[in-house]
């Protein structure tokens, strides 16, 4: 009946050592492709294998919007010249302007999640972060239900219209200082489903977002990620926002 | 003015009140009654006053009937008080009838209405000054008649004549208990007056005993609502009108135990133990069972009627507690117990007064009694809010209101079993603590949920929103009862010695002393207070009202032997002091250190972002009292109605109504096989009536033989 305390014991503990140390295991990430150099030849062929055009090629470069990338791999496998793929997570994204985060937010964080029109993946994986390998709760992390104790807004999804007026209110009833936390590829641009005549292209259209965590689905790392970087334990990464990518935020996929 | 004259003065306004009813326009009943019963009812207290403060002792004998006796009157304290608690509840009742019967002019006599209301205070006065038998009785019966008649004013439904019935028939069996009990008392004694009977019965075999307590307990504990009989009370309750209600609960619950102590306490003194832990036993389980079923009630005057229950059991448990001291020989503990019990029934019928008027009130701003159906009053009816929140307040027995004095007294007091020998005696007394402290408990729950579901959040139906406040008189009426609730709330050591001249009389010990100490004095005469104590309290500072409050002080100790000093000991009117500067030092605090620096925003309130916020979406009354249902469930029995209806749109079934019920457990085990029972007697009987003439012959001859075989025996 208690085999679990003996269990326990025996297994010891499996939590990652993330963020204090590093985490290397298999299968953590997806991982994301990387720029860099790439001949006009072989660009052609990766921008055109991707799907959401997140690949584009600019003055002799590979330039990757990680925000639209959806991890399919096109770019990696069956192409003479694989684009080169990172396997890290940290990959939690701010504006500038977001950048300098208040003092409130420095220890524990309480997160009011919202889906907004996922297909549920964001949310499969933000709920991994309660499990005993990610326990986010160790850092300080929790998830409440009203958001009246809610620090942050975790939005997933691609913000349907019927989620938009729930969406805001629950912004509204929210206490300040808040911020809001777009998690997903959906979430940052539409994603797949967006923008279409029922769904924006993102929370942006509708809330001002400060930490954005690019992936389809991210990994729980990746949220994680974010969360700390509001909490200022980790820097953000500058990898989202590439040179002249920053604007094409909300336009139309091809 | 001596007794006697205002007695007649009394009767006089009633007859005066009841002829003018039934001269004047229907329409201008509303005033005469609230003018004559109120005059009456003031008369009334000025009575009690005179008789419990200078002492006076009336006695006067009517004229002699042949066979019967002489018809006397007398008046001592025991009768004061209950005049004095009756005439407070007919002033505040009366002149709010004057605004309410307004809304039944269309609907019902109301002339008859103003005569029985008129006839019913001279009868309770009669009463309570009866000093034989038959006058006893003949004043009982016309108040239960009265009150029956009062109770059954909205007769066109049938549920209100069934209640009625009921209340008249269980009324009735009490009465001829009531009525055994006395002429076992008269037949040992060879005189119908309480007096002469006072002094012939005290050498009273055993068993006339048991037989005079056991019927005096079950004929006046029916009037008084306890278990197993009270069954008639949350019937009659949601059927009379507000002020009936308020009188039915404030005035005339307390008769019964204004019996059971005449007859018990003052006629013939129980000197045994077990009478009074039979009391206490019945006292704690009808609170117990009182509180549990107005918990789970929905209808707001069904609600407040096992509330009343509830009270009258405390009150029971209170004068059990007393009785069984007073066998065991410790005098001084039962005037304690005693006082407890009628600062609580004075308490008791101060609130629920108070609460039955509001409730009325809001009936007839609302239409409806459902606290399901209302919510979101205090918007519309902000003094009637405040006024039934202090009635609330008061009832679940939250300082600094009234409540809290007298539970606490009886609560205390059931503590110094500790004093008694016997074990079995002991335990009863904890057991039946204990549950007077789940019962003080749920009452809370309780009030909170009537309070917050009636009068707080959204509301949840349309009729009230067309809700208005009532006019000024009623408000004033209502007012008067709140400021009594706080006034004998936070003076105690004044109602307490008051108290003492009613229970010292009868029990030889005065509990006034052994309560109140001449606190503000610095150096007590000795043997009232331990002089270092004295001198503590003094440089606290406890004599510096002395000059402004005159009395004996405004601390409730009691003491114990030399190694003992202080019981127990308590403080009300420091309390609201204390509560005030508390209250004003931590906003202080929170204003000096938090509010001054941040700033307020606000937002709209938090519905789980769906489109709109609607009524039916909020916490209800039954869903509050949900957890109290599951808890209490082998108690209550819940039936789960079989055939629910289901609605079916286009292809999805979206209702299923299930009708859930509690059946009360008094209704369970006594009620419904006593008819039964009754239905099958009857049954059996109608049978000989089967329409033969020569059976109907030949049953008269058998009964001519049983009683020739009869008499030839004797």
């Amino acid at each position: 009946m208690n085999n679990w305390v003996i269990k326990g014991l025996r297994t010891g503990i499996v939590t990652t050592s993330y963020p204090a140390g590093e985490e290397h295991s298999q299968g953590i990430s997806p991982g994301i492709p990387q720029g860099g150099d790439c001949d006009d030849k072989s660009a052609k062929v990766l921008t055109e294998q991707c799907p959401t055009g997140a690949l584009r090629h600019a003055d002799g470069q590979l330039v990757v919007d990680r925000s639209r990338c959806v991890h399919c791999y096109r770019c990696a496998r069956g192409v003479a010249t694989p684009a080169v793929w990172e396997t890290g997570f940290e990959w939690a994204g701010t504006s500038a302007k977001s950048e300098a985060f208040m003092q409130a937010f420095q220890r524990s964080l309480h997160i009011r999640v919202v889906d907004a029109g996922s297909c549920g993946a964001c949310l499969n994986e933000v709920k991994l972060l309660n499990n005993p390998y990610y326990n986010m709760h160790r850092l300080g992390f929790f998830i409440t239900p009203t958001p009246r104790q809610a620090d942050i807004l975790l939005v997933v999804g691609p913000v349907t219209d019927h989620m938009k007026v729930p969406l805001l209110k629950t912004y509204e009833a929210m206490p300040s200082p808040k911020k809001v936390m777009a998690v997903g590829a959906c979430a940052l641009t539409g994603g797949i489903f967006g923008p279409s005549f029922v769904t924006c292209s993102g929370v942006a259209d509708i809330l001002p977002v400060d930490v954005e965590v690019p992936g389809c689905p991210p990994p729980p790392l990746a949220i994680l990620h974010g969360l700390l970087v509001f909490a200022g334990r980790k820097p953000a990464s500058r990898l989202l926002y590439p040179v002249g990518t920053a604007s094409s935020k909300g336009g139309d996929t091809e | 003015m001596n007794i006697g004259t205002l007695l007649i003065a009394s009767f006089a306004v009633c007859g005066a009140g009841m002829a003018v009813s039934a001269i004047v326009h229907q329409r201008l009943i509303p005033r005469i009654l609230a003018l004559f019963g109120s005059l009456t009812a003031l008369i009334g207290i000025i009575i009690g006053a005179i008789a419990l403060f200078r002492g006076d002792v009336f006695h006067f004998s009517l004229w002699s009937l042949p066979a019967l006796g002489t018809l006397q009157l007398s008046f001592d304290p025991l009768s004061a008080i209950f005049t004095i608690v009756a005439g407070l509840i007919f002033i505040p009742v009366s002149l709010f009838s004057r605004e309410y019967l307004r809304h039944y002019l269309e609907r019902t006599g109301l002339k008859t209405f103003s005569i029985f209301y008129l006839g019913l205070f001279a009868s309770i006065i009669l009463l309570t000054i009866a000093g034989d038998i038959f006058t006893f009785l003949i004043a009982w019966e016309g108040m239960s008649l009265l009150s029956y008649l009062l109770v059954n004013t909205e007769r066109e439904s049938n549920e209100a004549r069934q209640a009625g019935y009921l209340m008249l028939g269980i009324g009735e069996a009490g009465t001829l208990a009531v009525a055994v009990a006395f002429l076992i008392l008269a037949n040992a004694a060879g005189s119908s007056s309480f007096s002469a009977t006072k002094a012939a019965v005290p050498n009273l075999s055993e068993g006339l005993r048991w037989a005079v307590f056991l019927l005096s307990f079950f004929g006046f504990g029916v009037k008084m609502g306890l278990l197993p009989f009270n069954f008639w009370l949350p019937r009659a309750h949601p059927v009379a009108p507000a002020n009936v209600s308020a009188l039915l609960s404030g005035v005339i619950l307390n008769l019964g135990l204004y019996g059971i102590l005449r007859v018990n306490l003052d006629i013939l003194p129980i000197n045994s133990p077990t009478p009074g832990l039979i009391i206490l036993i019945v006292g704690a389980i009808s609170a117990l069972l009182g509180i549990l079923y107005a918990t789970i009630e929905n209808n707001f005057k069904t609600l407040l009627a096992h509330s009343s229950i509830e009270n009258m059991g405390i009150i029971a448990v209170g004068i059990g507690a007393g009785f069984v001291f007073l066998a065991s020989g410790q005098a001084v503990l039962a005037s304690i117990a005693f006082i407890a019990a009628f600062y609580h029934m004075v308490n008791h019928s101060v609130y629920k007064s108070l609460l039955f008027l509001g409730v009325g009130a809001v009936n007839v701003s609302t239409g409806t009694r459902d606290i399901d159906r209302l919510g979101g009053l205090l918007k519309k009816m902000p003094w009637t809010g405040l006024f039934v929140l202090v009635g609330m307040l008061a009832i679940s027995a939250l300082p600094p209101f009234n409540g809290f004095v007298s539970e606490w007294l009886t609560l205390q007091s059931l503590l110094r079993s500790v004093e008694l020998t016997s074990l079995g005696v002991k335990i009863a007394f904890v057991v039946a603590g204990a549950g007077l402290a789940l019962t003080a408990g749920l009452a809370v729950t309780c009030f909170v949920r009537a309070f917050s579901m009636g009068f707080l959040g959204m509301a949840r139906s349309k009729v009230v929103h067309t809700a208005r406040e009532v006019g000024k008189i009623a408000l004033a009426s209502m007012a008067f009862l709140a400021l009594v609730c706080l006034a004998l709330g936070v003076l105690p050591t004044y109602v307490i010695p008051a108290m003492d001249r009613v229970v010292a009389p009868l029990t030889g010990a005065s509990g006034a002393q052994a309560l109140v100490p001449p606190f503000f004095v610095a150096n007590a005469p000795e043997g009232q207070l331990p002089p270092n104590f004295a001198s503590e309290f003094h440089d606290l500072g406890a004599q510096i009202g002395q000059s402004v409050i005159p009395g004996p002080g405004l601390a409730v100790i009691h003491r114990g032997g030399k190694a003992n000093p202080v019981v127990f000991a308590m403080s009300t009117s420091y309390m609201l002091v204390a509560l005030f500067v508390l209250l004003g030092l931590c906003a202080g605090v929170v204003w000096l250190f938090v509010a001054r620096r941040r700033k307020v925003e606000r937002r709209p309130q938090w519905d789980g972002g769906v489109r709109s916020l609607l009524p039916e979406m909020t916490y209800t009354a039954t869903g509050f009292a949900q957890p109290v249902r599951v808890i209490f469930t082998s108690i209550l029995r819940p039936i789960t109605g079989k055939n629910g209806t289901e609605s079916i749109a286009e292809h999805f079934r979206v209702a299923i109504r299930r009708e859930q019920k509690e059946v009360h457990l008094a209704d369970r085990l006594v009620l419904h096989p006593l008819s039964a029972s009754a239905l099958w007697i009857s049954d059996k009987f109608a049978h000989m009536h089967n329409g033969r003439v020569n059976a109907y012959a030949a049953y008269a001859l058998l009964a001519l033989i049983l009683f020739l075989i009869i008499a030839s025996f004797r």
